[in-house]
């Protein structure tokens, strides 16, 4: 994994705890955000929310349902912001 | 320089007595800022039935009643906005989160909230918004992050 990659899911990783409110560790690049932290739709936005204003970048609201776990996170993010990890 | 009377306020938010937070706008600036007051009453329905033996602390208005009415504050913001630029919202305005909430001091019954509101972020028919409430020239909360949202049919299955 590059170290890039690793910085921004770190990153991602940091956000997304914040907002549901656990320690980063506990979240998996693929454990469900539903049904491991009980994540509904408002949390969803929380985050969406805060990934658009940390890289300043716009995220189409139909995007919400693929970002179930870290590395969907990672992957709507990584395209929209055009990273190249 | 908009202001807004208390019956304008009931054509903008879907709230009734006795959940109505906010009697008057004395400066609303749309889809940007808006200020904001609610007085705090004896008569207020949280303080029924309190013990009379009760010190003056007891009548604190409640963090939790603060909040709601900041967060009402915001939605005439939003609303009233959002009907200005000929965008209406279908469905039920709910109140989705406050973080990063911060009291400093409380105000009593006689005392005069004023809510200072900015909307921080738009994102379709969810709203961030982030500001103060003061009494008179005490700063008694800041508010970093008030989610609300506008949700079709009933709110089911939504917030927490």
């Amino acid at each position: 994994m590059s170290e890039a990659r690793e910085k921004h899911l770190d990153e991602l990783r940091e956000i997304v705890a914040e907002v549901l409110e656990v320690e980063p560790e506990e979240i998996t690049e693929t454990g469900s955000f539903v049904e491991e932290h009980e994540a509904d739709s408002l949390r969803a936005i929380e985050i969406l929310a805060r990934i658009e204003k940390k890289y300043k970048i716009d995220i189409p609201q139909s995007e919400l349902p693929r970002m179930e776990n870290l590395k969907a996170v990672y992957d709507v993010v990584a395209n929209q912001a055009g990273w190249q990890d | 320089m908009v202001t807004l009377e208390h019956a304008d306020i009931r054509r903008i938010l879907p709230h009734r007595h006795p959940v109505l937070l906010v009697d008057r706008v004395l400066d609303l600036e749309p889809g940007v800022r808006i200020v904001a007051t609610k007085t705090v009453t004896g008569s207020e329905p949280c303080y029924a039935g309190l013990d009379e033996h009760l010190p003056a602390s007891a009548y604190a208005y409640p963090a939790s009643l603060l909040v709601e009415s900041f967060g009402q504050t915001g939605a005439v913001l939003w609303l009233y906005s959002a009907a200005t630029a000929g965008e209406r919202s279908e469905g039920t305005l709910i109140f989705g989160s406050a973080r990063e909430v911060t009291i400093t001091g409380s105000a009593y019954p006689g005392d005069v909230l004023r809510h200072t509101v900015e909307i921080d972020q738009l994102i379709g028919d969810n709203a961030f918004m982030r500001g103060e409430t003061w009494v008179g020239d005490r700063r008694i909360a800041t508010l970093g992050s008030v989610l609300a949202v506008v949700r079709e049919g009933l709110a089911a299955g939504t917030g927490s």
